[in-house]
């Protein structure tokens, strides 16, 4: 689904991502682990396709240069970030937004677009399901909301918009324990054999809720080693002492 | 200026004597000064005779009141109406409400017409306004539906400048939400209102004007009011589509615990010119004023919002603010902003903010990364700019035709 192959990134001449490679298959679990300033935000914006970087390598998103595809088209294509930060957009209804969203993307799948009470009882549905007071549909997007009720927020666009491959940037930061487990719950219900996850985090413990196939370590914007689930334990212990 | 303008006084039919005196004195007084310039201080960021005089020449005063287009009223909720034509009232229908306690009629006199402008534009409004509507709410009576005002305007307009004064009083314990809404031929000429408001004890006023489609009239309206205890005013005003529109309010709050509230939600194309001028003037203690002006500017457009507030020395525990904001969405676009505080008292809250900018990089980003495209989300965003305004408005079928008539002057962009 996604490969990346020598990735090199820098903003302003500062290089960030020293030729990372990855490789991630339909029906995966990525997790990437690292310290601050390792790069994995970085990663994170450069698949979603935020502007601002200088990017050479060879990114390829089902088999397209990952490149030269747009924004929009990227997440009409089944790429979906969720943010380390979600924003505040003041003025723009919750649900408008969700509403506008889903619509564009199911047009671009050449699906029917919905109709406004269908759509209404969806993502009342999937909002129900995250645990999310029904209140927060219609107030503006993101506006006055806790840190956890943003990221509910964005996993609550993830199980509307249903991508192929999520990218959940520190999802679990700012959440308590049973945010934390909702959260959880809602990526698991989420996963199946034609999707895939890429999992950015500095903690196991989401991990201990979402069981990841991968977990690399990210220094120095490169991926400096690769392991199964285990090694999330390690570093829980040892740290990134050893990787940098 | 007399060349500029071409008026014949001769063709207004006046009631007395005195009346065509005044006429022919308010005209002289206006000659003589003419039409306000940027030498004015409260004229400082629009040149209006520059304006007019780059677009008009020998402007003649209308006479011609003849109609008849086919009234399409609006379908979203239910509403009284009044029928204006070229300014002048044509007809009005108040079914949903008590005949006896809502009376609606012609404005033929102006000598109990009290208006606080020492404006120019006030001689010739005296001089050629052929009068209006007049509302008044009788005592304890609210309004059960909004009253409409179709503004409808002949086609034969160009060149013409239209002069119309109305007059709004609310007694004692009413309620009224006034829609003044701008049905628009396509031709160019200027309008010169006069409107007065008088709001009693524990009255209500919500007045919202709103335009039907892109204009290339030329609008000038000056509305200035009292406020009695405990009253409630609201203004907002969403006139996007006007070639030229400078609003000009002042409001007093005369007695205690009464609000004004002054909103503004407009977005302004290429040649467009809006102006918002407010003073509010808290003249007694424990009274509240908050103005909300917000601007999109697209191309060459120009807004400007000046406020005052002024708070005499009685007025104590003013709570009063204002705040403009601008969405500049283009090099060549201007906003000016002008606020004014001048205070007299000592225990007040009183502030005031402006700020600018383009749109929100990061915001666009993130709808596009959700599959909006860029167009689509730059508007989501202009959107909820303005919508931000409709905040607090409770009737909620007069909301969504708000957020719906804005939403096609966005696509219009």
């Amino acid at each position: 689904m996604l490969q990346l192959q020598n990735l090199r990134a820098s903003v302003n001449d500062k290089s960030i991502l020293n030729g990372l490679n990855l490789n991630i298959k339909a029906g995966e679990v990525h997790a990437i682990m690292g310290p601050n300033g390792s790069g994995k935000s970085t990663l994170a914006n450069i698949l979603s396709g935020k502007n601002g970087y200088e990017v050479t390598g060879n990114l390829k998103y089902e088999g397209k240069n990952l490149q030269d595809i747009p924004i929009e088209e990227r997440a009409q294509k089944g790429i979906f970030l969720a943010f380390q930060y979600p924003l505040e957009i003041p003025g723009v209804n919750t649900t408008n937004f969700l509403k506008t969203s889903l619509n564009t993307i199911r047009k671009a799948k050449g699906q029917k677009e919905l109709d406004t009470l269908s759509l209404l009882k969806l993502i009342k549905d999937k909002a129900s399901e995250l645990n999310i007071d029904e209140k927060f549909l219609s107030r503006q997007l993101n506006v006055g909301f806790s840190g956890g009720e943003k990221k509910k927020n964005e996993i609550l666009q993830m199980k509307l918009l249903e991508p192929k491959l999520a990218i959940l940037d520190e999802t679990d930061s700012g959440l308590d324990i049973d945010a934390l487990r909702i959260v959880a719950d809602g990526v698991n219900s989420h996963k199946n054999e034609n999707n895939a996850f890429l999992i950015i985090t500095h903690y196991q413990r989401l991990l201990d809720y979402i069981k990841p196939d991968f977990i690399h370590v990210l220094s120095n914007g490169k991926i400096v080693k690769t392991g199964c689930a285990d090694l999330g334990q390690e570093l829980e212990k040892t740290g990134y002492e050893n990787f940098k | 200026m007399e060349e500029l303008f071409n008026i014949d006084l001769d063709k207004i039919s006046n009631s007395s004597n005195k009346e065509a005196l005044d006429r022919k004195k308010n005209l002289e007084l206006f000659f003589k000064k003419g039409l306000p310039n940027k030498k004015d201080e409260s004229w400082k960021f629009t040149d209006f005779s520059l304006i007019i005089n780059k677009n008009f020449k020998k402007i003649k005063n209308n006479h011609d009141f003849s109609f008849d287009e086919k009234i399409e009223l609006i379908r979203d909720f239910d509403h009284n109406f009044i029928i204006l034509v070229n300014g002048l009232l044509n007809s009005f229908d108040i079914s949903f409400e008590d005949k006896s306690k809502v009376n609606i009629e012609k404005l033929n006199s102006l000598d109990d017409f009290k208006n606080q402008s020492s404006s120019n534009l006030n001689y010739l409004n005296k001089a050629l306004s052929l009068g209006g509507f007049k509302i008044e709410i009788k005592e304890n009576y609210k309004c059960k539906k909004p009253i409409i005002i179709y503004n409808y305007y002949s086609a034969n307009l160009e060149n013409k400048i239209i002069n119309n004064s109305n007059k709004i009083k609310l007694n004692q314990n009413t309620e009224l939400t006034l829609i003044e809404y701008n049905v628009d031929e396509n031709s160019k000429f200027l309008k010169n209102t006069f409107e007065t408001v008088e709001i009693a004890k524990d009255s209500v006023l919500k007045s919202i004007s709103i335009q039907k489609s892109k204009s290339k009239g030329y609008f000038y309206k000056n509305i200035s009011g009292s406020q009695g205890y405990n009253s409630n005013y609201q203004n907002y005003i969403l006139t996007s589509g006007l070639r030229f529109n400078r609003v000009e309010i002042e409001m007093s709050l005369e007695k205690e615990n009464s609000n004004c509230f002054i909103m503004s939600g407009l977005s302004l194309g290429e040649g467009e010119h809006q102006e918002i001028k407010t003073r509010i003037n808290h003249l007694a203690p424990n009274c509240k004023s908050y103005q909300k002006i917000k601007n999109v500017l697209e191309k060459d457009s120009n807004g400007i919002y000046q406020g005052k507030i002024y708070v005499k020395d009685v007025a104590q525990k003013t709570d009063a603010y204002q705040l403009s904001k601008a969405l500049i969405l283009d090099d060549l676009a201007e906003f000016n902003a002008k606020p004014e505080l001048e205070i007299y008292a000592d225990d007040v809250k009183c502030s005031h903010g402006s700020t600018s900018g383009s749109i929100d990089k990061d915001a666009v980003h993130y709808l596009m990364t959700r599959g909006i495209q860029f167009t689509e989300a730059k508007k989501l965003l202009i959107n909820g700019f303005l919508n931000e305004i409709f905040e607090n408005m409770s009737e909620q079928k007069i909301k969504t035709f708000l957020e719906k008539s804005i939403e096609g002057q966005i696509n219009g962009i």
